[in-house]
Formats: structure tokens, sequence, C-alpha cells
């Protein structure tokens, strides 16, 4: 072997073991540090972020200060919707809603005081969310559903009410605790209710005898006739069958819920937490329960 | 360490470092490879599957669905397969002749194929119900609801495709709709002559390439408005003036929208109620016009039990009076199907209109769904 060859021999091996070092030291570089280094970098980069810009405070809920301001707070609602709102003959509105918004109004009165009132506003009730949307008023107090498809629209309050079904038994019933109880026992509803829909959905699993009446009283007749053992019903119509006649209890809690809710504007969260103060507070101090008293129960 | 390295690495062979390459190569392959497999259309899942016939008391019960604008076609499937199992053998649908013929002359039928043989295949008859005006067939910033008469050949010439191309499975057209309200005549003050003009162009065209096609005029809405109304047209003055324009020969059926209202199906009718039995009064017209030779065909109609619309009825009203209505139609000699509004929306209205439907739009069945079915299979 010549020197020139033994020469070319012991460049080819340095060129391979060169590659040999940039195999291992990519690989080394692919896997581990290289995107270890850009997110630490990242990470750094948006702490330095944070810390040197700081979130801006938010903007003043100029709903809020208008009704601190006007001493006006404006509510939609369509008063066609008894016993939560309603006019008579001489425009006159009256109803549960009514009521509450009535007691918002002067819960902030005192809180602040400063004398506020309110507005009504009517509207049409499939117009209101597009009416609050337009700043027609401030906040839509009219026994409105809670519909989770419109929390990106709108904020929702506490709720203040649960028109969903509730089961209903005999007054004398000791054994009915929760609907699992009525395994194959008769159901009373009233036809096309949720308290039908919710009992059509245990009705097989359940073994319920599913009876369906033209009216929930229709129902609680056939109840306290001992025609049912049970019926789903919403607390209104219970309410008004237990002061007008009576023999029948509420048993736990709602089948299916239905809350009613209090709508506002996006921009309005300072008002949102003003309303949500005050439906807490009346839940707590028994107002709330006063209110279902004095509204749902003819 | 590094010596040894050195060592190790110094002694690569050009063979280890080619297959080296090699694998690494193979690595990229691989990784493409399942990029594309998880890129490609999955499997076909939702097939036709077998021929069904609807098992029902009453054979003119049927609904109007709405799958125009279901993407999924699990979901179309699912709404014929509920449709067949509540014991309806009709259902309406709406065919918009701007999503078929897009394009002057093109016509892409894939969607309305996939409903049309969805629904036979739960051995439903389908009603078409085509409108819609294409952006190429109506002036600049109008409405889909406006059309032209210079373009009634273009529409007369895409009803004569469809029924070409759907010749043995679906028979029955339904030429507009509610052409007697303003918004649905392209915010034109309604005209009964050129409706009957619109009927003129298509009904020769279409009969002659496909004399088996059931060519349905009117679809009327049910209106009290007073004449001179620019919103609106009574529906009886309207199917008049049709007949007066000369709508007679131009039409094999008549589609009637009987929609109740508050009032139970079986309060009488009268011309200045809105009820259900109204239906009774469009075909007193028919029969004045020397036309009791055709019948006709529910294809809108019902009632609504939303709690807070003025026009809405409690869900129990509305259960009785939907099985009375069926039962009426039943009864009807002149009528071939009762076609109430509407079995499910795709998403919800939400607003009254979702308190029409029979089954919500995550297919869950109301009440008046489990009712009908009781009442169709009793």
């Amino acid at each position: 072997m010549t020197d020139i060859r033994r020469q070319r021999r012991g460049d080819k091996g340095a060129r391979q073991a060169h590659i040999g070092q940039r195999v291992a030291r990519s690989g080394c570089w692919r896997v581990g540090s290289l995107p270890l280094a850009i997110v630490l970098l990242c990470a750094c980069a948006w702490l330095a972020f944070v810390l040197w810009f700081p979130k801006p405070p938010p903007k003043p809920d100029a709903t809020w200060l208008h009704i601190l301001e006007s001493g006006a707070f404006r509510v939609g609602l369509d008063p066609s919707f008894p016993p939560f709102e309603s006019d008579d003959a001489t425009g006159n509105l009256y109803g549960l809603d009514i009521a509450l918004a009535n007691e918002l109004a002067r819960e902030w009165s005192r809180a602040n005081e400063t004398p506020i009132h309110v507005e009504f506003v009517y509207s049409g009730f499939d117009g209101l969310y597009d009416a609050l949307k337009a700043q027609q008023f401030d906040a839509i107090i009219s026994a409105l559903p809670y519909d989770p498809k419109k929390t990106e629209d709108v904020y929702f309050s506490h709720a203040y009410f649960n028109s969903g079904p509730h089961l209903i038994v005999r007054a004398d019933d000791a054994t009915t605790q929760t609907y699992y109880d009525l395994q194959g026992k008769a159901v009373g509803v009233e036809l096309g209710s949720s308290g039908d829909a919710f009992a059509r959905r245990w009705q097989r699993r359940l073994k319920l005898d599913l009876r369906t009446y033209h009216t929930p009283t229709d129902a609680l007749r056939a109840l306290r006739a001992g025609q049912v053992d049970a019926v789903f019903t919403d607390l209104i119509a219970f309410n008004d069958f237990a002061q007008s006649t009576g023999g029948v209890k509420q048993v736990g809690d709602a089948l299916a819920n239905e809350f009613l809710v209090i709508a506002v504007r996006k921009d309005s969260p300072t008002l949102l937490a003003q309303i949500n103060t005050v439906i807490d507070a009346m839940k707590q101090d028994g107002r709330m329960e006063r209110l279902y008293a004095e509204w749902l129960v003819k | 360490m590094g010596d040894g390295v050195k060592i190790r690495l110094g002694a690569l062979s050009p063979i280890r470092v080619w297959s080296s390459r090699v694998m690494r190569a193979l690595q990229v392959v691989a990784l493409v490879a399942l990029l594309y497999a998880l890129a490609a259309p999955p499997p076909i899942l939702v097939t036709l599957g077998p021929q069904r016939i609807v098992h029902t008391t009453n054979p003119k019960i049927g609904v109007h669905t709405r799958v125009t604008d279901e993407v999924d076609e699990w979901k179309i499937k699912k709404n014929f397969e509920m449709v067949r199992e509540m014991g309806a053998s009709w259902v309406v649908e709406y065919f918009p002749w701007e999503y078929i013929e897009n394009e002057e002359g093109t016509f892409d039928w894939s969607h309305a194929d996939l409903v049309v043989n969805h629904a036979r295949r739960q051995g439903l008859t389908v009603i078409a119900r085509l409108g819609f005006v294409p952006r190429w067939a109506r002036p600049k910033d109008s409405v889909t609801s406006y059309l032209d008469e210079a373009r009634y050949p273009a529409f007369a010439h895409f009803v004569t495709e469809f029924a070409r191309h759907f010749e043995g499975r679906v028979q029955h057209i339904i030429i507009w709709n509610e052409p007697n309200l303003n918004f649905e005549w392209g915010y034109r003050g309604v005209d009964p002559a050129s409706y009957t003009r619109m009927l003129q162009a298509v009904y020769p065209r279409v009969k002659a390439a496909v004399p088996t096609a059931q060519i349905l005029a009117g679809a009327l809405a049910p209106t009290l408005a007073p004449p001179g109304t620019p919103d609106a047209m009574n529906d009886l003055d309207y199917l008049q003036a049709m007949y007066a324009a000369g709508a007679r020969e131009y039409f094999d059926a008549l589609a009637i929208h009987a929609y109740g209202w508050t009032a139970p199906a079986d309060e009488p009718p009268a011309p200045r109620r809105i009820n259900f039995r109204r239906a009774e009064l469009l075909r007193e017209i028919m029969l004045q016009n020397g036309d009791a030779s055709k019948h006709a065909l529910i294809t809108e109609g019902g009632w609504n039990d939303h709690p807070r619309w003025t026009k809405a009825v409690h869900p129990a009203e509305r259960i009785t009076y939907t099985l009375r209505a069926y039962d009426l139609c039943q009864a009807w000699d002149w009528l071939d199907a009762c076609a109430l509004w509407a079995f499910r929306y795709p998403f919800p209205a939400q607003s009254y209109l979702d308190y029409f439907t029979f089954v919500t739009p995550e297919f869950d069945p109301k009440p008046i769904y489990y009712e009908v079915q009781k009442y169709a299979v009793r």
C-alpha cells in the first residue's frame, strides 16, 4: 500500500467518523434539546410579556353605571304569561317577575343610597333577545328559560325558579321518596307536558303504568282519588292544587331542570353580579319563598 | 468517553451509514402513510339498509321533514327511520333549486339522491317542494323567492330535469311555496295570474318529459289578509283568482296548508276563520271551478304548543287535535296525504317554531310522536 493510498484511506476513515458524529449529534438535537429550548424560550417570552404588560383593568359596566346615574332599571318582558307577568285592563303589570324586578331595584336603591325604579319595556317573547342586544332594555325578566345555546350571546343569572316537573304523591304516602320508588306503579301526567316526556323516558325501565290527563289538575285529582300513585307536574300546578284542594305533597328535587333566569348583555358583568347577589340573598333570607307564595298560588 | 465514541464511530462502515439513511427514509415513508391514513375519508358506515315498509292504520299520515340542510347521512337516514316507525307514509321535503343547479345547466343531484333514496328505502312516498331561485336566475340583490317571468322557462327546465332524474322515485312535485305571501313572492305584490303563468310554463314541459309526474299547485298560506293588503292575499281569493287566470289545466292536484292555530281540528270551516278544516273551503273552490276529479294533498299544517306564542295550544290539545286531524284526513276521499309541519329541525330555531316538531334536533321523540305512533299502529 502506497503512502498516497494510506492517506486516502485515512481521509475516508476520518470522513466516516465525522458523519457518524453528525448523525449522533443531530439525533440528540432532534429528539430533545432543540424543542425543549424553544418551549423554554416561549415560556420566558410569555412570562416577560405578562410581567411587563399587565392586563388593562376591565372596562366599567356602562349599563350598571347608567342604572345608577339615571335611577332607571329597564326590564324587557312579554306580559302574557301569568302568574309570572300579565297586565290588567288598565295596563297595570303584575306577577312574580314584576315583583322580582321591583325587589332588585329596591335592594340596589338601599345598597347604593340612590333611588332606582324599574321601567318595564314590552316586547314579543321571541323578540326579547334581539331587543336586549339592541339596548332597548338592560335585562330580560320574563319567565325566561335557561338556554345553553344562548350563552354565547348573553349572560344568564342564577336561577330564581325551577319550572321542571316534580314528583307529587299523596300526603299520607310515606314510602315514595324518589321516582325510583315507583317501580310498577301508576303515574299520572298532563299529556304532552315535560312531566309526560320524563315519564315516557323511564316507563320501560321502571315498568310505569303511565296515565295521561288533559290538565295537571285532572292528574292531581286522580292522585288524590287513589287512581294513580304519583304525578309528575310543575310546582305551579302543584301549589295551586295543594292550596285549593290539598291532600298531596311534593317529594324531592325537580325530576328535570327547567330553570328560569334573567338575561343581560355580555357587556354588563357588574349588572349580572348585582342581580346574582340579590337573588342569592332572597333565596337565603326567605324572600324568594314569600314571592312564590304570593304569586304562584292562586 | 469522547475517545470511546470516536473509536466506535470511526469504525462505521459505508454499509452502516447507508442502512441508517435507508432506515430514516423508511421512517419518513411510514409517517407519510400514517398521515394519509388519518386524513383519508373514513369507510362508509351508513348504508341504505334493507327495504322497509310502513305499518300504519292510516296510510294518509305524513310529515314535512327538514333534511335539506342536514349534512350527515346518518341523520338523514335516522329521520326517515323515525318517520316510518311513527307510522307515517308520506314525507314532504324541500329541494332548493339553487342547491341543485348552482350553475346554469349544471346539476348536482348528490344530496337530493341521498334524501330520496333513504326515504324510499324506509318505504316512504316523497313529495318534493321546489323553489329557491339561484343567483344566476335572478337580479343582483334580489331574494331567493324572486323569479322574473322571463326566467320561468329556466325554472320549468329545472323542474323537468328534476322530474326526469327522479322518474319512478318521486312523482309529486309542488311548484313554489305560499305564493300568496309577499315574502314568498320576491317581496313583490302577490300575483295569482303570474303564478298561473308559472304553472303554464312548467306543466307542459314536465308532462311531455315525464307523463306520470304529478304537478301540485297552490301550497297557499292560510291568511285572512283583507283585499289590498301588500303583505299577503287571502288564500281562498288567491285560489279563485288562479282559476280565473286559467290555472285549471296546469296542475294535477292542489297542495294545501292546513294550520289549526288555536282551533280544534273539528271546528267547522268559515271564510273568516283560520282552522284545520279551512282545507274544505279550498276544496269547495275546486268544485265550483269544475275540478272535482282532482285530488288534494295537505303538505303543511298542524298545531304548535309553545308556552308563550299567541297562536299556540297546550301540548295535550296539540296531540288531541293532531290525531283528530289525521282521522279527518282519512275520511276525506278527495285527499291523498296529510303531511303536517314539521317532523324535526336539524338545529333549534330558538323560537316558537321549535314547538311545531315531533322530534327534537337530538332525535328525542316528544310525547306527540309516541301518541301518533300509538294511533297509527292501534
